[in-house]
């Protein structure tokens, strides 16, 4: 070896050591198409859950000349198994769904890191798709800048209340949450036995946390997250649910429980994400037609602009692993899923994301008749689409996972509200640092 | 001689000893047919234990990125975990429960059964067997209707406790006392015919020889037929205890169908389960396990050295 080699080696070699310690230099592949990816000359593989099959199905009617192979997923919101698959794929270097609806829309978070890395840039291939969603609406699918993810549908979380008994009762439905609080412990006082809120279930830190600004999953990386619940905004909502659970308002049951149908009836009002109102109220607490309606998110008064939260809504998410006919079938199914009004109009039991479609939508709603004051309901929905919370992200843990087994099972056997928030907090940090966030914690 | 010196004079397993030929026969070549015996337990195990554990081994020892040597730092971030401790106390519960429970019972059972008359015997051994017999999922299955109010045929032991909805009966402090009871019905009725069939090998002449010797009925069972059992007895603590350990499917289904009112990592597996797929730290994964089989393995040995479970080979 001569002495020029040697030291070729020696510098490579020092090089390799060098990468070791920062962690690994294996090439960032980025967001676009992989280095990896093939092309079937046009069949897609397509995964989704059991409700979104007829999309599927609504798609192949409409391009029957695309090849579609269709695989029915677990739709349960927190399950581990899809993550296990992809992690298998990457290994193998091969399985890879072509596009996916996640059961969970945390699960764009792995779907994005750098280890699965599977979820495309969709910003030029899609643009003119991107362009249709309201900036709030598509904010959770844009990831260190680039869009990984498509809405399926918008579910902002928007003010439900029963109007037929507060017109009864003689309450005016209220518009801030220091109205909700005082109408819900006049309604608990006055009106024994009947709710005004949920607070069991994955998705109240939602409804609860993220439309008063509390930050519990404010991700500026993969890497660091702000998780803060000492902050005011965490600690006015926290004291808000305290006061209301004291007073029997609260139910510590979740909105999915079986328990909930018989509860459900006796719900005068809550927040909840736009989808409740069929999905809730209509189909699974079988409250009659012509009660229920919603009103625009509650606002906090001590805040400048009205916020809100928001609950699912699904994302579509595509691979990086193709190329060529076969990425160009599965950009005209993203399309599709997204903005052909032939799914998210006829067929879609959501509120669609892609805005040209809500107007739509929201017409064939009107046609079933069963929300009261339907008109004032749509423009609460549409509104609401426009002001959901940033600074809120999906990410590697789970926040409402993480509510379910420490809030839920302390509420369920009635200890203090206070404590079980305590653990809350720290069971979230924890968990957040387990998947190797740097938590912020002020 | 007593029927208590009889027994520990004699060899444990006589009859095996008893037909033994005195001295092999010179040009036996017995080699050829244990190797052929033997040889698929070997592959078996060999695929299926020692290759696993082997590549646990190795990959636990990698650092997190698996590009090289970590040393012992994935061992340091597990045991680190906020949950690590955790999930071994609350198998420990579970065990606490489940282990006195099911051994007393099993005994008492089988040595009831064993003194019964032979048909009511052989009837009831079955009516013991049946809740074992639905395996796994289906087990699980009729576990849900069990434990939810409303549906469940022991209702007034819910309303007993005042609970009127699965999260209540489900709730992570109940949770030792209801897997403790969901492992002793699917084992129970399996380990009774163990025993009925080690209280079987019992040879008559030795209980003949106690009852000649004045003994009552409880001093057989006290002083004969439960030191000849203490092999099976301890056979019974070892398998359990390694399944204890590794328990998943029962509290990861739980946490579904309660929609997450259990925590997803609740068992040591679970949150070996956790690093693998979620965290997608496999050494960290590897390590966990590895904890595991050390665990399991120790306490088996210890188990083993206790019940003198293979003396009788030695």
């Amino acid at each position: 070896m001569t002495g020029v080699r040697k030291r070729r080696v020696w510098a490579a070699a020092a090089l390799a050591a060098a990468c070791l310690l920062a962690g690994g230099c294996r090439a960032v592949e980025g967001a676009g198409t992989a280095q990896d990816a093939t092309d079937s000359g046009g069949p897609i593989t397509v995964w989704v859950d059991p409700p979104r099959v007829p999309a599927v199905n609504a798609f192949q009617k409409a391009f029957p000349h695309i090849p579609v192979e269709v695989n029915t997923i677990n739709g349960n919101v927190g399950s581990t198994e899809l993550q296990q698959k992809f992690v298998l794929f990457n290994q193998a270097g091969k399985g890879w769904p072509d596009a996916i609806f996640f059961p969970s829309n945390d699960d764009i978070a792995w779907a994005t890191s750098s280890k699965i890395n599977y979820a495309r840039d969709l910003g030029v291939d899609l643009a003119e798709i991107l362009a249709g969603y309201p900036a709030s609406v598509i904010d959770q699918c844009r990831i260190d800048e680039r869009f990984r993810c498509l809405r399926n549908d918008a579910a902002p979380d928007v003010f439900w209340y029963d109007q037929v008994l507060l017109d009864e009762w003689g309450y005016d439905p209220p518009t801030t949450w220091e109205e909700y609080e005082a109408l819900s412990l006049r309604i608990a006082a006055e009106h024994p036995g009947h709710l005004t809120g949920f607070l069991g279930d994955a998705y109240a830190p939602d409804r609860y946390l993220w439309s008063s600004g509390c930050p519990t999953n404010d991700a500026s990386s993969e890497k660091h997250v702000r998780i803060a619940l000492s902050d005011e905004r965490c600690v006015r909502v926290q004291q808000l649910l305290d006061r209301l659970l004291t007073a029997g308002a609260l139910s510590p049951t979740g909105i999915f429980s079986p328990d909930a149908a018989a509860l459900g009836r006796r719900l005068v009002m809550s927040p909840g994400a736009v989808w409740w109102g069929n999905f809730l109220f209509r189909d699974t607490w079988k409250v009659p037609p012509g009660r229920i309606t919603a009103g625009k998110p509650l606002r906090w008064s001590t805040d400048a602009t009205p916020m809100t939260g928001s609950e699912g809504g699904g994302l579509w998410g595509f691979s990086r692993h193709i190329k060529g006919t076969q990425l160009d079938n599965v950009l005209t199914f993203a399309r599709f899923v997204a903005a052909d009004p032939r799914w998210q109009v006829d067929l879609s039991v959501g509120l669609p994301g892609y805005k040209p479609l809500q107007k739509p939508w929201l017409a064939k709603q009107k046609q079933a008749r069963y929300l009261a004051d339907f008109d004032r309901a749509a423009e609460a929905f549409v509104f609401a689409t426009t002001i959901v919370r940033p600074d809120r992200d999906y990410t590697r843990y789970n926040t409402g996972t993480v509510w379910t087994h420490t809030i839920t099972p302390a509420l369920t056997s009635d200890k203090p509200f206070a404590a079980a928030w305590r653990q809350f907090g720290e069971r979230l940090t924890q968990e957040a640092r387990s998947f190797g966030y740097t938590v912020q914690s002020s | 001689m007593t029927a208590r010196e009889q027994l520990a004079t004699r060899p444990r397993i006589q009859p095996r000893r008893a037909a033994a030929p005195p001295a092999p026969p010179p040009r036996r070549r017995p080699n050829h047919a244990a190797a052929v015996l033997v040889t698929p337990y070997v592959l078996l195990l060999l695929v299926g234990g020692i290759i696993p554990v082997g590549y646990a081994v190795v990959k636990s020892l990698q650092n997190e990125s698996e590009t090289g040597f970590g040393g012992l730092s994935s061992y340091a971030r597990v045991t680190a975990d906020f949950r690590f401790v955790e999930t071994f106390t609350n198998v420990a519960l579970v065990l606490c429960v489940w282990l006195p429970v099911m051994l007393t019972t099993v005994v008492i059972l089988a040595l009831l059964i064993d003194a019964s008359s032979r048909r009511f015997g052989a009837t009831m051994r079955f009516v013991y067997y049946l809740p074992g017999s639905l395996a796994g999922i289906a087990n699980f299955m009729l576990w849900l209707f069990l434990l939810n109010p409303g549906q469940s045929p022991v209702d007034f032991l819910w309303d007993g406790f005042g609970y009127t909805s699965l999260n209540e009966v489900a709730q992570p402090d109940n949770l030792p006392f209801i897997l403790a009871a969901m492992l002793f019905f699917q084992g129970a009725g399996t380990w009774i015919i163990v025993l009925c069939g080690g209280l079987n090998g019992i040879p008559d002449e030795l209980l003949e020889a106690a009852r000649v010797d004045g003994a009552t009925a409880r001093a057989v069972v006290w002083h004969v037929k439960l030191p000849m059992l203490r092999p099976w007895l301890g056979y019974m603590t070892l398998l359990n205890l390694a399944y204890g350990f590794q328990l998943f499917l029962e509290p990861q289904v739980l946490s579904q169908v309660t929609h997450g009112l259990i925590s997803p990592q609740w068992t040591p597996n679970q949150l070996s389960f956790t690093y693998a797929y979620q965290i997608l730290d496999t050494p960290a994964a590897a390590a966990m396990s590895v904890i595991l089989l050390l665990v399991t393995l120790s306490l088996g040995l210890l188990v083993i050295h206790r019940s003198r479970l293979f003396q009788d080979e030695r």
